[in-house]
C-alpha cells in the first residue's frame, strides 16, 4: 500500500518537474538573446546571426522546445555557449559546495530551532522564553544578505577572527551557515514553541502527569513527538528557503556553489546551465516534500491508517 | 480519629481551600473529605462547583496560578514532593475523555507496559506480560491484538478500559475517577461502573468518583459528598442522602434528576390536550448513505415513522445508531438514498435548493452545543433577528419586537440581547438558540441532543421550557437523545434506533413499561437508577 502512495507521488512529482522545465525554457528564451548578451555591442550582425544559426537559436521556439526534450530524455542537458562543456558537468562541479552549505544550514535549523522552541515552551512566560522569542523575531527580521555583510564587518574586518571568503576549511563554513540558517531556525523555534504549548495542554499530558511520569520524559517522549508532526511540514518548506537563501549567501561569501553559478549564468544567458540548475532545484524540492509526506506516515499512525497503509 | 486510622485511609483532606491567584477568587472553600480503603466516595455537583479541581489538588497536579491551604494526606504523603512520588504508584486518576487522555501516536499496549515498567521496575518482557494481564483484567476483548492498537482505533469505552488498566499499573490505594462515564453510551457506562466496582472488590482500593449525575452516583457509590459553589454542603451514605437530603441544594438536585418513572403522568397530560391531529411529517422507508473509503456506509436503513401536528417524538439510540442522520434527513440536510421524507405531504427539498429556503421556515434545528452553534462575535439579539433578515420578514421595528418577545418567551430578559455568547451561561445560550430557531415560527423543531451538554438542573429547566413552548406555539418536536430518562417528561412517542434501523416505535408509556425489543430492554436496564420501576 505504501508503494501505491510513492508511485502516485512520483507521478505528481514528474508533472511538477515537467511544468517547471517548460516554464523555465520559455521564460529564458523570451527574455533575452544569449548572443547579444555575450558579444560586444559593435559585433558584425552577420557574425551574430551565424552564431544563432550554429546554436539553433533562430529556429521556431516550438521546434527548439521539442528538441530540448528529445535531448533531455537521452541525458543530454545541453552545453554551455561559452566553452562548449556539458552543462551537467559544469553544474556538477559546484554541487558539493552547495550541498555542504545547505545541509549544514539545515542541520543548524534543526539543532538550534528545535531546542530553543522546546526550551521556550517548557519555560513559558519566563525571562528565558521572552529572550528566545525576542532573538527569534530579530532572527527572521534580518535579511540574510544584511546579516552576512554584518558578520563579515564584525568578524572579518573588525575582529579579524574569520576569513570573509574561502571554502576549504571547516571554519569557512561558520559565517555562511549562520547567515543561511538563522531565519529558518528562528521560524522553527517559534513554531515548535507554539505546537509544544498546544500539546503540553492536551489531556494526555495531564494524564501522564497523573500517573507520575517524570516531567523530562513527558517533554521528550510524549510531547515532542506529537509536537513534531506539524513542525515537519514547516521543515519541508525550509528546504525551499534554504535553496533561495543559498543563492544570496553564496554571493555574499563568494562561495563556489550553484547559487553563484546561477547568478552568473542568468547574466550571461547560459541557457543550458540555468535550465539544469532550475531542474535540480525543482527536483530537490520535490524530494523534500516527498520525504516530509513519508515522515508523516512514519511518525503519525493516524495518517498511516487514514491513507490505508496500515495493516 | 486515631493516628493509626490516618495511616490506613488512602485520602484525607482537611479544610482544603483553593484560590485562583489571577482574580483572587476562592474556588474551593474549606472542604474536608476522607476516603477509607475500599470505599467509593461520590463527589457530586454542577459544573464549576470545584469537584475536579479538588481531585487535581489532591494529586498535586494544579500547577502554577493556584494557592492551596489546608492539609492533604494522600496515601500517607503530605508534602507536595511526597505526593508527587505517590502519583502513579499509590494514587491514580482517570478522566472523562479517555481517548484524548491517551498519547495519540503510541499503541495502547506500549503505553501500559511502559507505565508498568516504570512503576514496578521490571524488565520489558515482564512488563509486556503484566500489561496484557491488565488489559485482560479490564475486559479488553482480544488483548494480544488490541495491544498494538492506537487510541483512535478503539471506541471510547475501550479507551476508558485502557485508562483504567493504566491506573492499575502501579497497584494504587486510591483512584480518582473524574466523570469517567459521562461521555459514554448508557450500556457502556453500566459496564464501566461494574468494572470499577469489581476492581474495588478485588483490590480494596478507595475511589473518589466525580459525577454530575446522581443516578450514576446512586449506582456505584457507598458514600457521597455534595458540592455546591466550592463547599461540601452535605455528606453521608448514598441511601441517607438520596432518601433524606438535608440541604436545599441537594433537594433541588434530586428533584431535577430525570427519572423514567415520571413518564406516565406527563405524557398523559399532553396527550389529552391533543385531540384531533393531522400528520405533519411522514418518513417512508427512508435510507441514508455516507460515502466512506470502502464504498458507502448505510447510516439509516429503511426507517418509517410519522409525526403528527403538535406531537413530540423521541428518537433514542447510542452513538452511531443513525439518530442524528435521521434528523438530517428530516431537515433536508442529507438527501435520502432510498424511500421518502414527506413534510405536509410534500417531499422535503434538499439543502441549497430554492424550495429548501421556504421549507426551512417550517422546520428548524436546535443542536447540541449552544456555544458552538452561536457566532462568538455577534450579540444574542442580532443572532435571533438574523433568520428574519435572511428571509426578509418584517420591518426593523417589527423584527425588534419579535426578538424581544422571543427572548421573553424562552425565559431570558430582553436586556440580554446585547450580550455575546461568552457572557452567558450554557443554559442561557441554549435558550437563545431555541429563540433563534423559533423566530421563523416553524411547525417542527428537531432537537439533536439539545440538553446533553448541560447540567442536570439546567437540563430540567430546558425540558420544561420546550414543553411550554410546544403548547404555546403548537410545535411538533423530534427530540433526539441518548438519555432515556429525558423522554418521559417530554415526548408522547418513542422511536428506538440501533445500527441505522428502527427497532421499536410506540407510545412512550408502552415502550418504557413494556419494551418489546431486547435492545430497548437493555437500554432501560442500563439506566443508572435503583428505583427505576414505574411507581
Amino acid at each position: 500500500m505504501i508503494g501505491g502512495i510513492v508511485i502516485r507521488r512520483v507521478l505528481r512529482a514528474m508533472l511538477t518537474m515537467f511544468l517547471v522545465v517548460t516554464f523555465a525554457f520559455f521564460v529564458l528564451r523570451l527574455t533575452g538573446d544569449p548572443v547579444s548578451a555575450m558579444m560586444p555591442d559593435d559585433t558584425d550582425p552577420a557574425i551574430m546571426e551565424q552564431m544563432r544559426e550554429d546554436w539553433g537559436l533562430n529556429r521556431p521556439l516550438a521546434e527548439q522546445y521539442v528538441d530540448y526534450w528529445w535531448r533531455l530524455v537521452q541525458g543530454d542537458f545541453g552545453n554551455a555557449f561559452r566553452d562548449g562543456r556539458p552543462a551537467l558537468e559544469i553544474v556538477g562541479e559546484r554541487i558539493p559546495a552547495t550541498l555542504k552549505l545547505t545541509l549544514s544550514g539545515f542541520a543548524f535549523i534543526v539543532l538550534v530551532g528545535f531546542p530553543l522552541g522546546i526550551l521556550a515552551a517548557v519555560n513559558r512566560g519566563s525571562p528565558m522564553d521572552r529572550a528566545i522569542m525576542t532573538i527569534s523575531v530579530t532572527g527572521f527580521s534580518l535579511p540574510n544578505f544584511f546579516l552576512g555583510i554584518l558578520l563579515i564587518l564584525i568578524f572579518s574586518v573588525q575582529l579579524r577572527w574569520l576569513p570573509a571568503f574561502g571554502s576549504e576549511r571547516w571554519y569557512h563554513l561558520l559565517m555562511p551557515v549562520f547567515t543561511l540558517g538563522t531565519a529558518g531556525a528562528a521560524v522553527i523555534a517559534r513554531f515548535v514553541r507554539s505546537s509544544m504549548l498546544e500539546v503540553l495542554n492536551a489531556p494526555y499530558i495531564r494524564a501522564a502527569r497523573a500517573r507520575g511520569m517524570p516531567e523530562r520524559a513527558i517533554v521528550w517522549r510524549v510531547a515532542l513527538p506529537n509536537a513534531a508532526i506539524p513542525s515537519i511540514t514547516v521543515l519541508g518548506f525550509m528546504v525551499g528557503a534554504l535553496i533561495s537563501g543559498s543563492i544570496v549567501t553564496e554571493t555574499v561569501f563568494a562561495w563556489p556553489g550553484i547559487g553563484r553559478l546561477l547568478i552568473d549564468s542568468v547574466a550571461q544567458r547560459e541557457l543550458a546551465i540555468v535550465q539544469t540548475i532550475v531542474m535540480l532545484t525543482a527536483l530537490s524540492m520535490v524530494v523534500a516534500n516527498l520525504t516530509v509526506d513519508l515522515l508523516y506516515l512514519v511518525i503519525d499512525p493516524r495518517q498511516r491508517y487514514a491513507t490505508g497503509t496500515g495493516e | 480519629m486515631t493516628p493509626s486510622d490516618k495511616a490506613i485511609n488512602p485520602l484525607i483532606i482537611e479544610n482544603l481551600c483553593i484560590d485562583l491567584d489571577r482574580s483572587g477568587t476562592r474556588i474551593v472553600d474549606d472542604i474536608s473529605l476522607t476516603v477509607r480503603p475500599g470505599e467509593i466516595r461520590g463527589l457530586v455537583g454542577e459544573s464549576g462547583s470545584g469537584k475536579s479541581l479538588s481531585c487535581l489538588a489532591a494529586l498535586g497536579l494544579l500547577g502554577d496560578g493556584w494557592t492551596l491551604s489546608g492539609s492533604i494526606r494522600l496515601a500517607g504523603a503530605q508534602t507536595p514532593r511526597d505526593i508527587a512520588r505517590r502519583r502513579g504508584s499509590d494514587a491514580a486518576m482517570i478522566f472523562q475523555d479517555a481517548t484524548a487522555s491517551l498519547n495519540p501516536i503510541r499503541c495502547v499496549g506500549h503505553q501500559v507496559s511502559e507505565t508498568v515498567r516504570r512503576l514496578r521496575r521490571v524488565s520489558p518482557h515482564e512488563a509486556r506480560g503484566i500489561a496484557l494481564d491488565l488489559l485482560r483484567r479490564v475486559d479488553i476483548p482480544d488483548p494480544e491484538t488490541r495491544y498494538n492498537a492506537y487510541p483512535f482505533q478503539l471506541s471510547g469505552g475501550q479507551n476508558q478500559r485502557v485508562m483504567i488498566a493504566l491506573a492499575l499499573a502501579g497497584n494504587p490505594k486510591i483512584l480518582f475517577a473524574d466523570e469517567p462515564t459521562t461521555a459514554l453510551d448508557v450500556t457502556i457506562q453500566s459496564q464501566i461502573l461494574e468494572l470499577l466496582k469489581s476492581i474495588r472488590d478485588d483490590t480494596g482500593m478507595g475511589i473518589v468518583f466525580v459525577s454530575h449525575d446522581l443516578g450514576v452516583i446512586e449506582e456505584i457509590c457507598d458514600t457521597v459528598s455534595v458540592m455546591c459553589k466550592g463547599q461540601i454542603v452535605e455528606s453521608g451514605s448514598v441511601e441517607e442522602v438520596m432518601r433524606q437530603p438535608k440541604h436545599a441544594y441537594t433537594q433541588n438536585l434530586i428533584a431535577a434528576m430525570p427519572r423514567l418513572a415520571v413518564a406516565k403522568r406527563t405524557s398523559k397530560e399532553v396527550r389529552d390536550a391533543s385531540v384531533e391531529t393531522q400528520q405533519l411529517l411522514e418518513i417512508k422507508a427512508a435510507s441514508c448513505d455516507y460515502r466512506v473509503r470502502e464504498g458507502t456506509f448505510r447510516a439509516v436503513s429503511e426507517v418509517s415513522l410519522a409525526v403528527d401536528d403538535t406531537e413530540s417524538l423521541a428518537v433514542i439510540g447510542e452513538s452511531g445508531s443513525g439518530k442524528s442522520t435521521l434528523g438530517k434527513l428530516i431537515l433536508g440536510i442529507e438527501p435520502p438514498a432510498g424511500g421518502e421524507v414527506l413534510f405536509q405531504g410534500q417531499p422535503v427539498p434538499c439543502l441549497g435548493s430554492a424550495e429548501h429556503r421556504t421549507f426551512a421556515r417550517s422546520a428548524q434545528l436546535v443542536p447540541q452545543n449552544p456555544y458552538l452553534s452561536l457566532d462568538p462575535r455577534a450579540t444574542i439579539g442580532d443572532q435571533i433577528e438574523e433568520p428574519l433578515i435572511i428571509h426578509g420578514i418584517g420591518s426593523d421595528t417589527e423584527r425588534r419586537q419579535t426578538r424581544d418577545g422571543l427572548l421573553t418567551d424562552v425565559g431570558l430578559h430582553p436586556d440580554l440581547r446585547s450580550r455575546y455568547p461568552h457572557e452567558l451561561s450554557g443554559g442561557q445560550c441554549q435558550r437563545a438558540v431555541i429563540a433563534r430557531a423559533l423566530c421563523l415560527e416553524p411547525k417542527l423543531l428537531v432537537c439533536d441532543e439539545a440538553t446533553a451538554s448541560l447540567d442536570v438542573s439546567v437540563q430540567a429547566r430546558i425540558i420544561a421550557l420546550l414543553r411550554d413552548l410546544q403548547t404555546k406555539f403548537s410545535l411538533s418536536l423530534v427530540f433526539i437523545t441518548h438519555d432515556l430518562r429525558l423522554v418521559g417528561e417530554l415526548c408522547q412517542s418513542v422511536a428506538v434506533m440501533r445500527g441505522g434501523q428502527l427497532v421499536e416505535h410506540g407510545p412512550t408509556e408502552q415502550v418504557l413499561t413494556y419494551p418489546r425489543h431486547i435492545y430497548t430492554r437493555d437500554l432501560i436496564d442500563a439506566v443508572p437508577e435503583r428505583e427505576r420501576a414505574v411507581a
